[in-house]
């Protein structure tokens, strides 16, 4: 068996974080390439839920599992990460208690650990809750540090000899007879251009998957579909605060450090690059925010901002293994006959693990390969030692 | 859309000096006075050692030279160092009763108090150098 | 509507933006960019708009967007901030100079190499999770031990580039790793003798001379300045008490 294949990972985002750790841990030579900081896309400005499932028990159970299997991973494999505080989603309205029955058969389908709290009991947990609250559920969510985290993924690969390249931006593919045999490169830190050459390229750039595919004239229908976060100051709980009902915009407050912050919307755009942040968005926040917690509304706001979820337009290819439909593996020989490349977007920050998984067990199976993935075991360095 | 206005070559990189209180906050005004007058201090005790080393020249230089220092000129040159003096003991109090952690969160306040104070003094020892 | 549609009439802005690539730009320049700056329009995104339409080689870090990661400092005419923060039109001026950080090298344009910061910081022994203070009257929920939170700092920089003296003492910890270990030692998760090695010695806790800079830009609320004194109080103490011990 070779050993020495070369595997190039465009994007530097939690996915891509995830993957090179992978990689590295099943003895591939990896290369990472990011255009700008490590977790400048979308993973390093999301909401910074560790996502306990809750949130997808009634509608999407796949991802409501997957969630609370990586959950329960990533505290074990990056301890000391995470503020374990647990979550709540709360009813407030009649229709929201009308919701419970479901929510708890759908956790309990989804071996989503839950305990059902009286009003009073919330109003002695969260001192700030909405007074109207009529009951909530626990759940075990947390709070993850979105720079961090990954990281954790970045230093651990690189200690285990990954390439990491910040500041290295693919501007094209090499492509042979059909055959993507590596990408073109400028370092922004050098202004200089240079080839890469690899066995299999992966494209992990979330939001930005379509541009880069069509670099290699594949396709990749994502459409950038973004969603805006306040964050205000003052921290009004310390768990996180999920609306008992269906997902809707405003209706997660994360507490982190000394601010909450609340989310999310979402809307569609033609360029990642280019969002925007619309108004009314915003002040959605607000309103949506204060039916949870009255006292967000008049808090005094840190920031707000956007960022993409990539929405996958149609239906990948799933070959060989069954992949889970909560994010997408596009083998492109399969879907547009071109060799050596692989597509993963979608998903969340939360199983950014499991993502690294199916798509390194799909680099294994283009090569013949067959070596298991390590990650579920294996604790993450310190992120510092990144820089170490 | 953000629109590129012209490339201006500035020759190397601006770092800008840690020596520019102007965007600074009071503690760094202390610092910058405090270094200045430190090292005013030591030139000052350098040429006063030069000065002194006139005594060696026997009664006559040395009267000659008590007539310089009566000048209006060199009297200003005493008010400045005397405003050295004050500044550099005053901010050193502060410096000391901060640095061992008393008085922190209100070394602002203990800045601007210490400078009036050395304010008052000097524009009496001004008074006193130019009536006396 | 302006291109972000949101917040009121917008003023053209000028940003004026160091750029630096070792061998390309080099010696450094600025460059000089306008943005139709609305009243919410951080520094972070006139650079992510200049970035995206006018110069894509544009380079700076920047992640969470929302001042809690700490990638994102830069001097914003001639002060430190964390540039997803810093709004445009609360400079006040119609050109605003945008430059790196100091006390790191360079990497380019608006790069700098976090590795001597993060070996300063890395020994002081901080947790990256702290007990929440917040709410104390809160009950705990089942299952949840203690309330925890994230530490303050974020490890951002900025400390150390407004503070004289690690401008021109590479050698000394630095203000964020000082306060780090204040930390440590007030939350017990490092014993006192360690973190006193770790400060007490010529670049360390004595490096400082007070200019409390630190306390004024850092961003997060650590008021740094403030732990280093504390810090050598806490020294002192223990010096003394030693000192008689022995006696
Ligand atoms: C509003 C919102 C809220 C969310 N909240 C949560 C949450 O609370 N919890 C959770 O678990 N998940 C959350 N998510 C989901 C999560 O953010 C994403 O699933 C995750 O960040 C995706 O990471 P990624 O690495 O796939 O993509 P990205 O982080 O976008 O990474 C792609 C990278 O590719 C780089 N790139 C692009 N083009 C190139 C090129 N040509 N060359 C080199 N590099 C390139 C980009 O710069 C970028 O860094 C949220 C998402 C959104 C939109
Ligand atoms: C009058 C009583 C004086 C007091 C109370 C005093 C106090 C101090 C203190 C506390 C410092 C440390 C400052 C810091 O940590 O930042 C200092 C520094 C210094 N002092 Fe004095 N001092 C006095 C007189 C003098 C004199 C007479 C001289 C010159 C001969 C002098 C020269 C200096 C110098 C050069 C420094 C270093 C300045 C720096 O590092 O920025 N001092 N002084
Ligand atoms: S102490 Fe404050 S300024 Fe210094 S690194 Fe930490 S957050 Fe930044």
């Amino acid at each position: 068996m070779r050993t020495t294949y070369h595997v190039v990972v465009i994007g530097g985002g939690s996915t891509g974080a995830a993957l090179v750790h992978d990689l590295v841990l099943r003895g591939f030579k990896v290369t990472l390439v990011e255009r700008g900081e490590l977790t400048s896309g979308t993973a390093g400005r999301h909401h910074g839920l560790l996502h306990s499932g809750g949130r997808y028990a009634v509608n999407d159970q796949e991802s409501a599992i997957e969630c609370i299997e990586e959950n329960i991973i990533l505290r074990k494999i990056a301890p000391g990460s995470f503020e374990e505080n647990d979550g709540l989603f709360v009813a407030i309205t009649d229709e929201d208690v009308a919701y419970l029955d479901k929510f708890l058969a759908g956790c309990e389908t989804c071996h989503i650990p839950t305990r059902v709290l009286t009003a009073a009991q919330v109003k002695r947990l969260e001192p700030h809750i909405n007074p109207q609250v009529k009951l909530a559920v626990q759940v075990p969510d947390a709070t993850m540090d979105c720079w961090r985290l990954p990281m954790r993924f970045f230093a651990t690969a690189k200690h285990n000899g990954a390439d990491i390249r910040p500041y290295n931006e693919v501007i094209g593919m090499l492509i042979t007879a059909g055959t993507v045999t590596g990408v073109r490169v400028r370092s922004h830190v050098t202004g200089q251009e240079y080839d890469l050459k690899a066995d299999i390229v992966v494209n992990a750039t979330g939001a930005w998957a379509e541009k880069v595919s069509e670099m290699a004239h594949a396709r990749v229908p994502v459409k950038p579909t973004p969603g805006v976060m306040v964050a205000v100051r003052g921290r009004w709980c310390n768990m996180v605060i999920n609306r008992l009902n269906k997902p809707s915009d405003g209706d997660i407050i994360v507490p982190q450090r000394g601010l909450s912050v609340i989310g999310t919307t979402s809307w569609t755009v033609e360029d990642p690059d280019r969002l925007g942040l619309p108004e009314d968005h915003v002040r959605r926040m607000f309103e949506k925010g204060g039916e949870l917690i009255p006292a967000v509304k008049h808090a005094p706001m840190r920031a707000a901002w956007a960022a993409a979820r990539p929405l996958i337009a149609e239906g990948g290819a799933q070959e060989g293994r069954e992949l889970p439909r909560t994010f997408k593996c596009f083998d492109h020989k399969v879907r547009d006959g071109i060799e050596g490349l692989v597509t993963i977007s979608g998903g969340k920050g939360t199983t950014m693990r499991a993502m690294a998984e199916a798509t390194a067990n799909v680099v294994c199976d283009k090569l013949g390969l067959d070596i298991p993935c390590r990650t579920k075991e294996v604790v993450l360095l310190p992120y510092w030692a990144y820089y170490q | 859309m953000a629109v590129p206005i012209q490339q201006k070559s500035t020759g190397a990189r601006a770092l800008q000096a840690w020596f520019n209180p102007l965007k600074r906050s009071a503690g760094f005004l202390a610092f910058v006075l405090m270094r200045v007058t430190g090292i005013g201090l030591v030139i000052y005790l350098l040429l006063h050692m030069v000065v002194i080393g006139n005594l060696l020249r026997g009664p006559e230089g040395w009267d000659a030279l008590v007539a310089t220092m009566k000048s209006p000129a060199v009297l200003v040159l005493d008010v400045i160092l005397i405003a050295g003096i004050l500044i550099h003991m005053l901010n050193g109090i502060r410096v000391t009763i901060i640095g061992l952690g008393f008085g922190t969160s209100s070394h602002k306040g203990i800045f601007w108090t210490l400078m009036a104070v050395a304010a008052l003094l000097l524009a009496y020892s001004g008074w006193l150098v130019f009536t006396k | 509507m302006n291109q972000h549609g949101r917040f009121g009439p917008t003023r053209p802005i000028t940003l004026k933006i160091l750029r630096y690539k070792p061998g390309f730009i080099d010696p450094p320049r600025y460059d000089t960019f306008q943005v139709q700056a609305d009243p919410l329009m951080t520094v972070l995104d006139a650079l992510e708009e200049i970035k995206a339409t006018a110069d894509s080689t544009l380079l700076y870090r920047h992640s969470c967007h929302h001042a809690s990661c700490g990638t994102c400092g830069m001097k914003v005419n001639g002060r430190e901030q964390l540039a997803c923060v810093a709004r445009l039109v609360d400079e006040g001026t119609d050109e605003v100079v945008v430059e790196p950080l100091g006390s790191a090298p360079l990497v380019a344009d608006l790069v700098v190499d976090m590795t001597p910061f993060a070996l300063h910081m890395a020994p002081s022994g901080m947790a990256l999770v702290r007990d929440s203070e917040f709410m104390p009257e809160a009950e705990r929920p089942a299952g949840v031990e203690r309330y925890t939170r994230y530490e303050d700092c974020i490890e951002c920089n900025i400390c150390l580039s407004a503070c004289p003296v690690a401008n021109t003492n590479p050698g000394f910890i630095g203000p964020a790793g000082l306060a780090a270990a204040y930390r440590a030692l007030v939350t017990g998760e490092r014993p006192a003798a360690e973190v006193f090695a770790y400060v007490d010695h010529d670049d360390g806790v004595w490096r400082c001379h007070s200019a409390m800079e630190c306390s004024a830009v850092c961003p997060s609320d650590v008021q740094p300045g403030h732990k280093i004194m504390a810090l050598r109080r806490e020294l002192v103490a223990y010096k003394v008490k030693r000192f008689f011990k022995r006696g």
